[in-house]
């Protein structure tokens, strides 16, 4: 009789994962333990004989290491090829693991900078501006919101990955996904600039002064008038560069800003203004 | 403003949860409780002062908004910046009689959050390190086909690590925090230079988070035209945030819809190819 995985055993699956991917977490194996625990209820349903669930379960203590929202497609799609493999069918320890090893690396890039890099940020970003002034109505709206996307989307990628294998995964790299990925890029952007010059606020506090002690140039009113905000925007394209084209590390960065800012406070360029 | 042991084991414990790797699981945990906007509504709550919470959480979350862990490399820590850095900034504040709405209130937290934070990587080596102890034991139970107690060792052992590397030492900065602050108040005066660049720092660290960001989605010099149109909407026709993510969504709308006509396009383009050479 051909073994079927139950809804429970696969719902069982799915949720030691959504909660135990990353809960033993260590720098040798990352997810490999989470990934046993996801497969274990679904080892157990499908083999009865003790030799044939430590085969089983021995393909899993492979390395595993990915970004782990998106990540839980590949988890779908080894519960279906286990459930082919308790079958009789051609799906061996090389095939799982093949598979695995191979959509690590790009399901990892796509989750890092689609879920992370893009999702995370503009619901921040959102979030940030209902709570202005101090109102927990943001930080609420986040919570809800961005657990009901994590938990029904990470559910919906397990599913898809069971029923359609490696087909789910070409709708990731396909040309529609890849019109989705881009668009909610482009989204992710514009947001991320708005955030940037709502909460980002880098001013200075040079002027000139004339014999009458009154000021005749206040820089940052003459920087403002050519573009609003071209401090701000100034520094974050510093930090870009030396980020991204010269490939310092964001600590280095953040030290170079210490060393800057303690110029810029010597010679008058900046002044947070604090008197008591 | 003096922190409670009650109030102290209270953070200790949602800084157990929310760290990378947390005892929350990564959805609940660290991408919930573990992001300072969150963080500070949960400190603001135990601590007695939603507003200021929430501000001072507000000022760390743009540093910290875009914190990607590609590799399980770290450069800053969640637990740290969110339950050390919030309480001990909230702590300096009403010291210094500062407002958290004001500038210098959110510089002031920015640069607490970010110095923590930065040592806080710490914690995250410490945790991920112990874990190896509880894996070895892991291994041993596959070995002996005990596999019902991975979840021992996947799920259960691992809060011994956060106990060592997320509570104590939550606790412990949390009790020690008036003390530091008061210590940092005498040294170091507010018109001193050494205050002036703390500030100052504070208000350039958000540029690092915003960069890390448009690191992530900035292949070619066109992707940054979408971060300048969002920065000229809030900066230049004054719009907020929400209205600026619908802004963006129709532009989002319509990229797609294009892709979406080029890509049956080629696909179209290519059948008839086919077509052609079956006609040869």
């Amino acid at each position: 009789m051909e073994k079927k995985l139950s809804k429970k055993a696969l719902s069982k699956s799915f949720h030691n994962w959504y909660y135990g991917h990353l809960t033993c977490f260590s720098q040798e194996h990352m997810q490999t333990f989470g990934y046993l625990c996801a497969m274990l209820p679904l080892v157990e349903e499908l083999y009865n004989d003790e030799d044939e669930k430590a085969k089983a379960m021995n393909t899993y203590t492979a390395f595993f290491n990915t970004e782990p929202q998106l990540g839980t497609v590949v988890v779908g799609i080894t519960a279906g090829l286990e459930e082919a493999r308790a079958n009789g069918e051609e799906v061996d320890e090389e095939t799982i693991n093949g598979l695995r090893a191979g959509l690590m690396g790009p399901v990892a890039g796509i989750g890092d900078s689609l879920v992370v890099g893009t999702v995370i940020p503009i619901l921040l970003g959102i979030a940030m501006g209902m709570s202005t002034g101090g109102s927990p109505l943001g930080a609420i709206f986040y919570i809800i919101v961005w657990n009901l996307f994590a938990y029904f989307g990470m559910k919906f990628m397990y599913f898809k990955g069971y029923q359609l294998g490696g087909k789910a995964v070409d709708f990731l790299i396909g040309a529609q996904g890849e019109a989705l990925r881009e668009s909610v890029t482009m989204l992710g952007g514009i947001v991320i600039g708005a955030v940037s010059a709502t909460w980002v606020s880098v001013k200075t506090s040079l002027q000139l002064v004339n014999d009458a002690g009154e000021p005749y140039l206040v820089l940052q009113d003459k920087l403002n008038e050519v573009f609003p905000g071209l401090l701000t925007a100034i520094f974050i394209i510093v930090c870009w560069f030396l980020m991204a084209k010269k490939r310092i590390s964001p600590i280095k960065v953040m030290l170079l800003l210490v060393v800057v800012a303690f110029v810029g406070a010597l010679v008058g360029f900046f002044d947070p203004g604090l008197a008591y | 403003m003096e922190i409670s042991w009650l109030q102290a084991i209270l953070l200790g414990l949602f800084a157990s949860l929310s760290s990378m790797p947390g005892m929350g699981g990564s959805s609940i945990g660290n991408y919930t409780l573990g992001r300072p906007l969150i963080g500070g509504l949960v400190c603001g709550l135990v601590l007695g002062d939603m507003t200021t919470g929430i501000l001072v959480g507000c000022a760390m979350q743009t540093v910290y908004i875009a914190l990607v862990t590609p590799g399980g490399t770290v450069s800053a820590d969640v637990r740290a910046v969110s339950y050390i850095g919030i309480p001990l900034a909230m702590v300096a504040l009403k010291s210094y009689g500062l407002d958290a709405t004001t500038e210098q209130g959110a510089a002031l937290a920015t640069s607490f959050g970010a110095m923590v934070g930065t040592l806080g990587t710490v914690l995250f080596y410490g945790t991920a390190t112990i874990n190896l102890v509880w894996q070895h034991m892991g291994w041993k139970v596959v070995e002996k086909r005990d596999y019902h107690k991975l979840y021992l060792v996947n799920m259960g052992l691992p809060w011994i690590s956060h106990l060592i590397c997320s509570f104590i030492p939550t606790v412990i900065m949390c009790k020690l925090g008036e003390n530091v602050v008061n210590v940092i108040k005498t040294t170091l005066p507010m018109d001193g230079l050494a205050m002036k660049t703390l500030f100052t720092v504070g208000s350039l660290l958000p540029c690092v988070g915003i960069a890390i960001l448009l690191k992530q989605i900035v292949k070619s010099v066109a992707d940054f035209v979408p971060f300048f149109f969002g920065f000229v909407l809030a900066a230049s026709i004054g719009i907020n945030l929400v209205s600026a993510t619908v802004v963006a969504g129709l532009f989002a709308v319509i990229n797609y819809r294009i892709k979406m006509v080029a890509a049956k396009r080629v696909e179209a383009g290519g059948s008839d190819y086919e077509e052609e050479e079956e006609e040869i």
